[in-house]
């Protein structure tokens, strides 16, 4: 590991040519999969992600450079090629400061414990999962687990090391009866260690996931129309992770390219919206103590009773408009140049009980779990896949509906979320973008949009 | 250095060791505005160990290559591989007897001088730009990657392979009465003087404004045209239906269909990964397999599954040279063209959705059992022509019904970047959401 004298050095070398930004970051991560199927451990894999990523700014203007080989020769000869790039008069580099403390209260570390060891709990939720019907075919459990370490040093006097460590389980079920195939899973994570199978009621989620498998294998497709559309707590606030977060991002904004730019102040969704990106948030997925250009992480407000009161910015894409970083500089790892990115994004809660945005619709879809989706962040055209959906009809749930698909624009269907209930839950994924994936979790309470289009392929299974 | 790591997991009680590496370095430029706004260069050397424990196969990534690190990930494999409590084969390979010679390219990139590349980029933007329509172009890319590829192992196996490109491409940003899209066309080529600012930037403005102008249509089934794109998509993402580890894991509907007819007659895909109009071609697979040309569907019958060393052995089968990062998936996949051509293909359609646009294909589909709702956009064929712009809509279906309701298979087969080919194809009905019926 290079000492802080020679960071000092390289980081100054840097800016000889006119750059008036240089940063190193250093990364090593350990990666850990342990799968199990049908009670058997079926494949343990390991693994590391090690190298340096060196960047250089001229305003707007960037330069980066990655290599896994870390020496000191290396990564001089990377800033010399990068600073080929600027012809101007030399800047001079702040002196490092002094690191400030990182939070990483990790109880269970991912080596205190053999691949065998934890895969006795995986054991334990496959077999659950296989044990609650014969048409269950496949139950799996997949530990995924990465510890990453990162030191981040800048020309602006940032010297910051933070470790990060994630631990998500995956609970898949696959049901087969005859010709019908049905699948279904849960993926919760949580930046712990091992300690997550107390935090979270994994044996809860198998029977759920168990459940629902079992329900689908049986369900009728989705009749196509539109409709008012319930979406559960939970996972669903995907949809205003990627119609709405995305477009927030400075990357975006800043170039115009999105719906919401130049709206600081003004009215874009509904009164009963207010929503928050935190990076802070104790425990969360999708939490660091600094972002990955060094800057602490902070509680964000993007949207309070409808007015747009914020965006998500890293220091490059901030610089372009003007807009103070809010500690939100993300990268997959070093092979990535930071961008502006979500952590923990979520609707906050509002007053209504769930119950009773049930029984006021009369009819409509129960989105109770989406899948996957995505948004084109310049039209802000989106598409999510129901994975558990019910008919609402008088104001009760009636039969479960499979193959249901959202589609609309993000700005136009938070303007139409009538109903927000009070009861906020989190859900994780891995985001992709620019920068690529990286941990975050998505929330909401219950919503209801009061008309969406719903796709499908119609007609029984 | 990969030869010292063999013999360290050797001495430390493995069986057989192998050692896949790969070394691979990169450029990549952004221009924005008429200036570069992002340069990247990368160097990075990774290895792959796979080795076998107590009959039992492990594997280990590293791109911290000290000996420190790999004596400490040896230990680690011993300890993952006491964890495992299945028997499955576990197979270093010996080798093919032969292996297919492949045409390397020998273009350096890096010889051209950076100027000329930030030069295209500057014309591709600017030849964007000047469309009426195009309200901004958000970043002009190029990037080229070389790399080499290296398979050894304790069994005496010693392969290498290259890898050569570059690729391009520009997002125009259309707005037409207030109704935005984005427009993109990516090219890939072997040898920098393909490149054409004018072709390609007029590429990128015809794929914009194809979708520009568009009005959702009523929702109702639909005879459906997929472009020859498209349906080279939709092949892709159902392909994990033909991998042997998903019908061991019994996670394919093929499962019990080898030999069984499961497309319609002349349907023929291939999985030829030494074909000469694919953009790539592979001389061998990541556990040293041999590539060879095979029929998947053969005549609308499936004739069986694509193996790795390990499924093969479970179904006493040959493998076929389609283990790749871990799993199993084609190797050159193409649908072989029919006889029409596309004015043909949509001649006799009264009303039909012709497909140009599909999105969230990782989210849509349903890999299991085949079904799909996929965000879509196109254009409408009315009485044999193409029509108005349709977008905004949700197409809906499943792959198994689809295959065995095609009507018919256009001429234009098309290989896509990503190296899967098809032509056009007319699918038979199906659902489209749109408007209240």
């Amino acid at each position: 590991m290079l000492s802080k004298n020679e960071l000092q050095t390289l980081l100054s070398l840097g800016l000889e040519t006119g750059a008036d930004f240089s940063e190193i970051f250093l990364e090593d991560t350990y990666n850990g999969r342990i799968s199990v199927n049908n009670g058997d451990v079926i494949a343990v894999s390991s693994g590391n992600t090690y190298g340096i990523g060196v960047r250089l700014l001229k305003g707007i203007d960037e330069v980066y450079g990655y290599s896994n080989d870390t020496s000191y020769a290396s990564i001089e000869k990377l800033m010399l090629t990068l600073r080929g790039s600027f012809n101007s008069e030399p800047f001079k580099a702040k002196p490092l400061g002094e690191k400030l403390p990182f939070v990483n209260n990790i109880k269970i570390p991912y080596d205190a414990l053999t691949a065998k060891e934890k895969s006795q709990t995986l054991i334990e939720l496959s077999n659950m999962i296989k044990d609650h019907d014969s048409k269950i075919i496949q139950a799996g459990a997949t530990l995924i687990e990465w510890e990453q370490k990162v030191l981040i040093a800048n020309s602006n006097g940032i010297y910051q090391d933070d470790v990060r460590t994630y631990t998500r389980t995956a609970l898949t079920a696959v049901a087969q009866d005859g010709a019908l195939l049905q699948d279904a899973y849960e993926a919760p994570g949580r930046n712990m260690g091992f300690e997550i199978f107390e935090a979270v009621d994994f044996k809860a989620l198998a029977k759920e996931v168990a459940e629902s498998v079992m329900t689908y294998l049986y369900a009728d497709n989705m009749e196509p129309q539109e409709m008012p559309v319930v979406i559960h707590n939970g996972f669903g606030g995907v949809i205003f992770h990627e119609a709405v977060g995305h477009p927030l991002e400075t990357s975006a904004v800043s170039k115009g390219l999105s719906p919401f730019a130049g709206k600081l102040g003004e009215k874009v969704a509904s009164d009963v919206v207010t929503a928050y990106d935190d990076g802070d948030e104790d425990g969360q997925w999708g939490r660091t103590t600094f972002d990955d250009e060094g800057k602490k992480t902070q509680k964000n407000l993007l949207i309070e009773k409808g007015i747009l009161k914020g965006y998500l910015s890293d220091y490059r894409s901030g610089k372009r408009m003007n807009y103070e970083s809010t500690g939100s500089g993300r990268r997959q790892n070093y092979k990535y140049p930071p961008t502006a990115r979500m952590n923990t994004t979520y609707i906050e809660n509002g007053t209504d009980e769930f119950e009773d945005i049930i029984k006021d619709t009369k009819y409509g879809l129960f989105a109770k779990k989406l899948g996957g989706g995505t948004v084109n962040p310049a039209t802000g055209e989106y598409n999510f896949a129901v994975m558990e959906g019910y008919m609402i009809e008088d104001g009760k749930l009636t039969k479960p509906v499979r193959g249901a698909m959202l589609i609309g624009h993000g700005a136009e269907t938070i303007k139409l979320i009538d109903r927000v209930a009070n009861n906020k839950t989190y859900g994780q994924g891995m985001c992709g973008a620019a920068s690529g994936s990286i941990p975050t979790d998505v929330g909401q309470p219950t919503i209801r949009v009061s008309k969406m289009l719903v796709g499908g392929q119609g007609g029984k299974k | 250095m990969f030869k010292k790591w063999i013999e360290i997991g050797l001495q430390k009680g493995f069986t057989d060791v192998e050692i896949f590496s790969s070394r691979s370095k990169s450029l990549s430029i952004e221009v924005y505005q008429g200036k570069v706004e992002n340069l990247t260069t990368s160097d990075v050397e990774k290895a792959k160990i796979r080795a076998v424990y107590d009959e039992k196969l492990v594997t280990y990534v590293l791109e911290d290559l000290s000996t420190k690190a790999v004596d400490a990930a040896f230990e680690l494999l011993k300890q993952n591989a006491e964890a495992l409590t299945v028997k499955e084969p576990a197979i270093i390979f010996e080798g093919s007897p032969t292996y297919p010679v492949v045409k390397e390219n020998t273009f350096d990139f890096d010889a051209v001088p950076i100027t000329d590349k930030i030069a295209y980029l500057v014309d591709l933007e600017k030849n964007i730009l000047a469309n009426e329509f195009v309200k901004q172009v958000d970043g002009a890319n190029y990037s080229e990657s070389y790399g080499e590829t290296t398979l050894i192992n304790s069994k005496g196996l010693n392969l290498t392979k290259k890898h050569n490109f570059s690729y391009a491409y520009a997002i125009g940003i259309f707005e037409k009465n207030g109704d935005i899209k984005t427009g993109y066309d990516v090219k890939l080529v072997k040898s920098f003087d393909e490149y054409d600012a004018q072709a390609d930037g007029q590429k990128t403005i015809e794929n914009g404004l194809s979708k520009l102008d568009g009005k959702s249509i009523k929702t109702k089934k639909y005879e459906t045209v997929f472009s020859n794109k498209k349906f080279g998509e939709m092949l892709s993402v159902f392909s994990g239906l033909f991998s042997g580890e998903a019908a061991y894991r019994k996670l394919t509907a093929l499962k019990d269909k080898k030999g069984e007819k499961i497309a319609v007659d002349g349907f023929n895909l291939w999985d030829d990964p030494l074909n000469e109009l694919a953009p790539f071609q592979n001389s061998f697979d990541d556990e040293g397999v041999a590539s060879n040309p095979k029929k998947v569907i053969d005549n609308g019958v499936f004739t069986g599954f694509l193996h790795s060393l390990k499924t093969a052995k479970l179904f006493n089968e040959t493998p076929t040279g389609n283990a790749f990062g871990g799993g199993i998936s084609p190797a050159g996949l193409y649908l072989a063209p029919g006889e029409k051509d596309f004015d043909t293909l949509i001649q006799d359609i009264k009303e039909g959705f012709y497909v140009t646009d599909l999105v969230g294909l990782h989210a849509g589909v349903n890999s299991t059992n085949g079904n799909f709702s996929l965000q879509a956009g196109g254009v409408l064929i009315k009485d044999g022509q193409l029509d108005h712009p349709v977008k905004m809509v949700v197409l809906s279906g499943n792959w198994f019904d689809l295959l065995l309701n095609i009507k018919a298979i256009g001429s234009d087969l098309k290989f896509d970047v990503s190296g899967i080919g098809s032509p056009s194809v007319h699918v038979g009905e199906l659902m489209v959401s749109g408007e209240e019926k």
